[in-house]
């Protein structure tokens, strides 16, 4: 096994890969299968297509750090002068590779980021890392560390409280957050300072700006812009070019208000509009999203850790010295987080509920990858709040392998189907 | 139109309008009174009647002056004086609220600039911790008490005189303010009674740890504030409130971030309405500071004059950013 996959890296080229070949399958669903994608789509479309079609390094002679959860705060890698790369992985075919790793029934994300990471894989040499920033997260996660550390790779463990409610975790977290601070200056070999860490909560508050005018617009009703394209979209943000990305993000909100006022919209009025929570939609793993839109149904907002967990909360700092920017920094990437890691789900059902009345939602579809136990364990408690905001919730469990790809169609229309006929005895 | 001015205010710029807001007050409450102008002494922020320009009197001075009365005398005819008192008092406040002490206090004022100098300097501002916090908040309501007991002590023969407005000897604005007018005199030890010495030895050591306080901890004095306890025991049926919608918050915490006075309900209370706290000084920092379009607002008579919005939320951010 281990000699085919080495043979296979050395002599097959990239764009013949098992990964790569995944990857351009689902580019060209979520390409062609949609007519009348945004033209500053592109920019996304060709920006996977070059980084998991083609191998090409976005970031070559920079130091590329890898983080596993959104808890790793993006600011302070940028402040260190490294590259943060959330390497959260979607393929299948290094989920297989993971898969002698971890027991059977564990997490795809987990057991395909074990996958990508080990040597055998082609995507582990896209851009090359040596630390790996782990934040002390779910039960597979925290394990995958050590085994990630066997592989050769240097692991930082970050420690995360299992509490966010209380002062006591706040201040663990502060300090946690702080030491990965002090600690990324022997990573890096730059210091954190004020000045640089200044220019770099800029930054990213910059690509947040752009963000949340997204995040905005897809309330319009009939939805603009589909949910497929918005996962292409805040998945770039994992590995992008910070400042490249903002600026495709920008011009990418200024054609969509051009298709506001030029009546141009991305859905039929009558499509249910859905929510899409829980697991991570991460490329080329779009399956369900996609699904749900070919099935016509439109995804006008997502609460998951690959987009606007990741992206919506923005940091407020009042006085610009690095200790207070740290100690502000740290409470933003703790206290609004709706991991499910966390002991309370509180935050997260009101933020759910919240959304599906600002985006006017018709429903939920909630997406667990089995073996994922927080996300299945939040799943009565979550559909039980929705279903009393009136949004009926679809729960979908499911993992990397195309084998459910059928099972989940029918399923999926079934629901939009009932969408659309509750939305038509309304009227 | 209407849209338009609540537009202009949201994105306004609130820390450049409260810096001028609280240079002019404080003109006014220091110099003012050189004018020939006098509004009455019933003031509820330290218009300090120490200094000679002030335009009206702090209203815990008359109080204490007037609680320096026997039982009998309190429940006849000097109990009305009190209360005339503290009507006035109550017009004035319930208008503004607690943001007498965040735009108007002229000792808040000299908080703020001893705390600008901090900045200047680049260095980080301490923090109370959770149980000090929790403990320390209590004395602004113990020296409240105090400061009408021992009045009632002296009229009952049980204090000597010399403890008279025995907050005022102890208030750093008594001592600090005059400063402002040229005037050095409140910065001695009173030797002509042994009363005296003690209380104006307590005033100028508190003198000291306010300054050394307010270099360290933005609002230091704030917290034991006793007019801020008398303010919160009336602040329910003010006009002026700080509102918040649970429902939009995301506990993202900015708003804490950004508070001088380290109130935590502000960023994890999500089911109180009117959410001022006792130790609010009602800068509105927490409002400028809050992404979320609606989650907190500022109303006047339930009239919103300032709201959290995204736009000016990003707005203010990008400026500080840049200027920090």
């Amino acid at each position: 096994m281990d000699n085919q996959l080495q043979a296979e890296k050395k002599n097959v080229p990239f764009n013949r890969t098992h990964q790569a070949i995944e990857a351009e399958r689902m580019l060209r669903r979520i390409k062609d299968g949609f007519q009348d994608n945004p033209v500053a789509m592109d920019y996304f479309y060709d920006l996977y297509e070059q980084v998991y079609c083609k191998g090409e390094s976005l970031h070559k002679d920079e130091k590329v750090i890898g983080t596993m959860c959104v808890q790793v705060p993006d600011e302070l890698i940028y402040a260190a002068g490294g590259i943060p790369v959330r390497l959260c992985n979607g393929f299948y075919t290094d989920d297989q590779v993971g898969a002698e790793f971890m027991p059977a029934k564990s997490c795809s994300l987990v057991k395909a980021t074990l996958g990508m990471l080990d040597k055998r894989s082609t995507l582990s040499f896209v851009d090359k890392v040596e630390n790996i920033i782990l934040p002390a997260t779910c039960d597979q996660k925290r394990k995958a560390g050590s085994m990630i550390s066997e592989m050769g790779y240097e692991v930082y463990n970050m420690e995360v409280p299992p509490v966010k409610e209380s002062e006591e975790a706040r201040l663990y977290w502060q300090r946690s957050v702080h030491n990965f601070a002090v600690s990324l200056k022997k990573i890096t070999g730059q210091k954190i300072t004020k000045a640089n860490l200044k220019e770099a909560l800029a930054k990213v508050a910059a690509a947040q700006k752009a963000y949340r005018t997204l995040h905005n617009l897809r309330k319009m009703a009939p939805s603009i812009f589909l949910g497929k394209d918005a996962f292409m979209v805040t998945n770039a943000y994992f590995f992008d070019k910070i400042e490249n990305w903002t600026e495709a993000v920008n011009k990418l909100n200024a054609e969509l208000e051009q298709r506001i006022t030029e009546k141009i919209t991305a859905a039929q009025r009558r499509a249910p509009r859905l929510l899409f929570t829980g697991s991570p939609a991460i490329f080329p793993n779009l399956k369900l999203p996609v699904l749900i839109e070919e099935s016509g149904g439109v995804i006008v907002a997502d609460e998951t850790c690959s987009s606007s967990r990741m992206l919506y909360d923005m940091v407020a700092v009042d006085e610009y010295n690095t200790e207070n920017m740290v100690a502000s920094i740290a409470d933003n990437y703790l206290k609004p987080c709706t991991c499910p890691i966390f002991t309370k789900n509180d935050d997260r059902k009101r933020k759910l509920i919240n959304m599906a009345r600002d985006f006017a939602v018709d429903g939920v579809v909630y997406q667990a990858f089995s073996g994922c136990q927080v996300y299945q364990m939040e799943h009565s408690s979550i559909a039980k709040a929705l279903k009393a905001e009136g949004a009926p919730m679809l729960f979908v469990e499911s993992d990397y392998s195309p084998d459910d790809m059928g099972q989940l169609s029918t399923r999926i229309e079934a629901f939009i189907e009932s969408l659309k006929a509750k939305r038509r005895r309304k009227r | 139109m209407r849209n338009k001015i609540s537009n202009y205010l949201n994105n306004g710029d609130l820390k450049r309008f409260r810096f001028w807001l609280q240079l002019s007050l404080f003109i006014f409450f220091v110099y003012g009174g050189y004018i020939a102008i006098n509004i009455g002494d019933s003031l509820p922020t330290f218009s300090c009647t120490y200094v000679d320009g002030k335009p009206g009197t702090c209203f815990l001075v008359p109080l204490q002056h007037r609680m320096v009365t026997t039982p009998e005398k309190l429940f006849s005819y000097a109990g009305t004086a009190i209360l005339t008192g503290l009507f006035y008092f109550t017009l004035w406040f319930l208008v503004f609220n607690k943001a007498w002490c965040g735009y108007a206090c002229p000792l808040g004022a000299v908080q703020d600039w001893i705390t600008a100098l901090r900045k200047k300097i680049g260095m980080p501002y301490a923090t109370y911790s959770w149980g000090q916090f929790k403990l320390l908040k209590k004395i602004k309501y113990i020296l409240l008490l105090l400061l009408i007991f021992i009045p009632m002590g002296i009229g009952s023969g049980i204090f000597s005189h010399d403890m008279g407005v025995p907050f005022c000897m102890i208030c750093p604005a008594r001592t600090i303010l005059p400063i402002f007018s040229g005037d050095f005199s409140q910065l001695t030890i009173d030797f002509s009674s042994k009363t005296k010495m003690i209380m104006t030895s307590l005033g100028m050591l508190i003198t000291g740890i306010f300054l050394v306080g307010a270099f360290v901890k933005k609002r230091f004095f704030c917290f034991f504030c006793p007019m801020s306890a008398l303010h919160y025991l009336l602040s329910k049926p003010a006009f002026l409130k700080l509102k918040k919608d649970g429902s939009k918050c995301t506990k993202c915490g900015d708003c804490y971030s950004v508070c001088d006075m380290q109130i935590k309900e502000i960023a994890d209370n999500i089911t109180d309405r009117n959410i001022l706290q006792d130790d609010c000084i009602m800068c509105f920092k927490c409002v400028a500071a809050c992404p979320e379009d609606g989650a907190l607002e500022v109303d006047f008579m339930g009239q919103p004059i300032f709201e959290a919005t995204v736009q000016g939320y990003i707005k203010r951010m990008e400026k500080a950013n840049k200027n920090g």
